[in-house]
This record gives structure tokens, sequence and C-alpha cells, in this order.
């Protein structure tokens, strides 16, 4: 059996919470925007570009949460075969996770419920392209927040650097 | 820090394993909790996507005020069915219907796809809508016996949507009244309208019957609305009630202005609209002219929209004006409904509320083409 550190064993447990919360998030988020679209083409046809975008919008939390994950896997050693984290590395990195995974959460969520209704927007009225991307993008910005966070406790907790 | 964790760790006699399996079940609880006050919303935002972006959709290819004024700008309403070919929702029905009916045959089709993509919470209502075509059709049924139209005319007036379509089509070869009737036996029409034959026997008019019609048809849209259980069926109550209230209030004035007792409008009445309760009700039937309805509408959303109709109605005597308030008020309140819940029933309510309002308006103009020779201006003002 492979011997991990407890430091080592806790930022794998961080790595997982900040892609599964973050990936929980953009799937029901993408779901929601989906949903919509499948709906607006079924209508109209030409709605199928544009539904793609607004349906891709939502990926975004995933793909911080999966970044940081694998940035979590290879600091602590887990991937790589580096030194093992100590325990307070191992719980800072269960905050790193936890900080990218709720905020990815809360976001995709917000930004499939904006995306949706965009669509509709769209579907109903051609000239809201643009301001249904900018109204969808807004929820963008707490997922970024648990991004940074998330990097500035890797940077300074001891896992990175 | 790390030494003095484990040797806290090990006071309370918990090892590095058992302190990870807390940390795994204590995130777990978290993300539970988390997972499952987060889904809540969505299942009730889920069930509505694909139907509000069907119906937004629906909703973007309705006419506006510009395509209006092309239309009142037209010359004869020949020149208006060549303008509506250019839309296929109406073009598809112009080559075999005259243009009023394809109009209501869109309509029809249009309650007949709002109950099929209606999520299943609201789909009774939407359901119930859609037989506004069969009640329609046993009208017009009624109404061709009683003028003795020929097979050939009484066709004509069906709207080939509906599931008692077929019916009604076999009933064209009915010689009476009361022969349409009995082939209606068996289904929910028979009784209601084999009550209104006496009342027809005794009067000779076939108001009865349409009067009956029209209050199943709305009874059974309240009570398929009258439990209403979130913000969806609550908005949706409040429209359905609100389009109660509005017939009880035009059939109370209507008969008041007639010089009618409380007994001969009691029976068209239905009981448990919206913002106007049975008591209520009682009260206006009891009032003695237009003007005492209206005072008695005081505290009432319709107090106001009527009682800015009063001085129309005094100087014309006409009972029109009213009419066309409610209305109004209808279309108003269901757009108002439309915004209040844009991820619920408020995009449904609000497409329907266009959609009628848009067949009504385009029958107002075809009218006015066709029977009138009247100024842009007057037509404009006659719509809703």
């Amino acid at each position: 059996m492979v011997e991990i550190a407890l430091g080592t064993a806790l930022a794998a447990i961080g790595a997982g919470v900040a892609i599964g919360f973050a990936g929980l998030g953009s799937g029901l988020g993408q779901g929601i925007a989906a949903a919509g679209s499948v709906g607006a083409v079924a209508e109209d046809n030409d709605m199928f570009a544009r539904g793609i975008i607004f349906t891709a919008l939502p990926e975004t939390q995933a793909i911080y949460g999966f970044l940081i994950a694998i940035l979590l896997l290879v600091f602590s050693g887990l991937l790589g075969g580096g030194e093992g984290l100590p325990i307070t590395s191992g719980l800072v990195a269960i905050g790193v996770g936890a900080s990218i995974g709720f905020a990815g959460l809360g976001s995709g969520m917000g930004q499939g419920i904006a995306a949706a209704s965009s669509v509709g927007a769209v579907v109903e009225d051609n000239d809201m392209f643009a301001r249904g991307i900018i109204f969808t993008a807004l929820p963008e910005t707490q997922a970024i927040y648990g991004f940074l966070i998330a990097i500035l406790l890797m940077v300074f907790g001891g896992i990175l650097g | 820090m790390a030494d003095e964790l484990t040797t806290i760790l090990t006071s309370f006699g918990i090892s590095n394993e058992a302190f990870l399996a807390i940390i795994v079940v204590v995130l777990l609880i978290i993300g539970a909790v988390v997972v499952i006050i987060v889904s809540r919303p969505i299942l009730d935002i889920y069930p509505y996507l694909l139907p509000n972006a069907k119906v937004r959709a629906r909703k973007g290819r309705l006419f506006d005020e510009k395509h209006f004024s092309e239309i009142i700008e037209a010359d004869d309403y020949k020149e208006i069915t060549n303008y509506l070919r250019g839309f296929p929702d109406y073009a598809k029905h112009l080559d075999n219907h005259s243009i009023e009916k394809s109009l209501d045959i869109q309509l029809g089709e249009t309650y007949s796809i709002l109950s099929k993509i209606a999520p299943t919470d609201i789909k009774k209502v939407f359901v119930i809508l859609s037989k506004k075509s069969d009640i329609s059709n046993i009208k017009s049924l009624i109404a061709a016996k009683e003028a003795n139209l020929s097979k050939d005319e009484t066709t004509k007036l069906l709207i080939p949507v509906g599931s008692l379509y077929p019916t009604c089509e076999q009933l064209v070869e009915s010689n009476t009244i009361e022969n349409v009737i009995a082939g209606l036996d068996g289904t929910e029409y028979g009784s209601v309208l084999e009550d209104a034959l006496s009342e027809y026997n005794e009067s000779g008019m076939i108001l009865p019957f349409e009067s009956a019609l029209d209050k199943h048809f709305l009874e059974n849209l309240l009570s398929a609305s009258s439990v209403p259980s979130d913000d969806n069926t609550r908005i949706l109550h409040s429209y359905i009630g609100s389009q109660v209230d509005v017939a009880n209030l035009k059939i109370i004035i209507r008969s008041k202005a007639d010089g009618l007792k409380y007994d001969s409008i009691n029976t068209h009445m239905i009981s448990n609209g919206y913002q106007i309760k049975e008591w209520k009700l009682k009260d206006l039937m009891e009032s003695d002219n237009v003007t005492s309805i209206v005072n008695g509408l005081d505290g009432t959303d319709y107090y106001q929209i009527l009682n800015e109709a009063l001085g129309t109605y005094n100087e014309t005597d006409s009972i029109s004006i009213f009419e066309k308030a409610l209305d109004e008020y209808i279309v108003n309140y269901a757009n108002s409904l439309s915004l209040k819940n844009p991820l619920g029933v408020g995009p449904i309510i609000g497409y329907l509320n266009k959609k009628e309002k848009e067949i009504k308006n385009l029958k107002i103009i075809i009218r006015a083409k066709r029977e009138n020779n009247l100024e842009m201006s007057d037509i404009q003002e006659m719509l809703v």
C-alpha cells in the first residue's frame, strides 16, 4: 500500500472539494442553460450557435476547479512524486478546495439561470444577444474571487512555492 | 504547529486516519446540506426552462406596433390577407380558410400547443383552456341550427381544432338543436346543454346555451387553478380568477343596463373569483344601476378603471366602454403577471395574453375594413 502523508491526504480532499463542488455548480448551470437553449433551437434553428455560446459560459467554473485540483495534486506530492505536505498545509488545501468549490457552485448555478433567461430573451429579440452575454457574464465574478483566494491560499499557505 | 495538532489529536485518542475520516464526514455533511439547499430553487425552475424558451421564441414572432400600423394602413381586408400570408403561422391556413377562420384556427393551435408544453403543475389549466375551440364549435353548431343554415354553411363555421371537432363535424348532419345536444351526450357538455334546454324553450333564444357553456368553461378553469401551492400556481390562479371577475362584471353590468333583477343574473354567476368573492357578487347583483355597481367595487382594482369610464357611459349610455376598460385591465394585469416570475409561469401567461390580444385586434381591424370605411385613427382607438 502506498504511504501518503496526512497533509497530502488532506490536500487530496481539498482537490476533491474543488473540482467536486465547482463541477456540480457548472453542471447544474450548463444543464439549465442547455434546457433553455434546446427549447429555443426547437423553435428557431438559427439559435443553435448562440445557444451553444450561452450553454458554454457556465463551463468556466469547472475549469477553475479543475486547475486548482491539479495544482493541489501536483504540489502536495500526490502527482509527480514530490515531498508530502505537512498537516497544516493540508488543512490550508481544504480551504483552497472549499474556496473555489463553493464559489464555483454558486457562480455556475447563477450563470446557468442567467444564460437560460438570456437565451429566451435572444430568441424573442435578436438585439438582446450582447446584453444577454453581459448579464450572463456577471455571476462569473464570484468564481473569479474564489479562484483568486484559492491561489493566494496556496501561495501563502506554503503549498505553492 | 503540526506537532501541536498531532499532540492534541493524540490526547483525545484520535489517530491520523480517524481525523481524516472525521474531516471527510464533516465535508460530506456540509456538501449534502449545500446541495439540498441549492437544488430546491433549481427544481422549481427546471420544468419551466424548455416551455419558456419555446414560448418566448413564439412571443418574438408576435406583431408589434409597426406591424399593426401597416395592417391598419391596408386598403381593404384582402390586402390584410395578403399581408398575413407573409407570416407562416397564419399563411398555412389562409389558402384553405377565410381570414377570420384562419385567425380562430391559429388561436386554437396556440391553446393546444400550450396545453402540450405546459409543466405538469399547471398543465390542467391549459388543457381546459384548449377546450375553448370545442366550446366555440358547439356554439357555432347551435347558432347554425337555430338559423337553419345548410350543412355546408354550418361546416364553414367550425374551427378544425380541438378534440371534439370530429364529433362536431358529424353533428352538422343534425336537424335540430335537440339533436345536437343528444349527439353531445357522453361529453362534458351534454348535461350542461340539457340543463339550459328548458330556459331555451321558454325564451326561444340560444343565449342560455352560450351562457351555460361559458359558465361551465370558466368554472372548470377556476377549479383547475384553485389550489395554489407555489408562486407559479398562485400567479396563474390570480390570472384565471381575474378573468372570472371580469366575466361576472360584464354580465352584471349588461344585465343592470337592461334592467334585470337578481334572480335573472344569479344563474349566470361564477362564485369565488379573485377579487370579487361571493358576498360581494351578491351585493353587486342587488345594485340598482350601473353607477351603484361601480361604487360597490370600491376597494378592488376594478373600481378605478370602471369609475374612469363612468363619465363616458353617462354621456353615451353604451356599456361597451366598460367592456373595453375591463378587457384592457386583463391585458395590463396579465402583462404585469408575466414580469413577476420570469423563470416560471410568467412568460407563458405573457405569451398567451399577447397572442389573444393580437388575434382580437386583427379581428377588429378586419371587421372595420370589411364593414365600415373607418378612419385609421378610429380603428386605432378600437384596438385593445
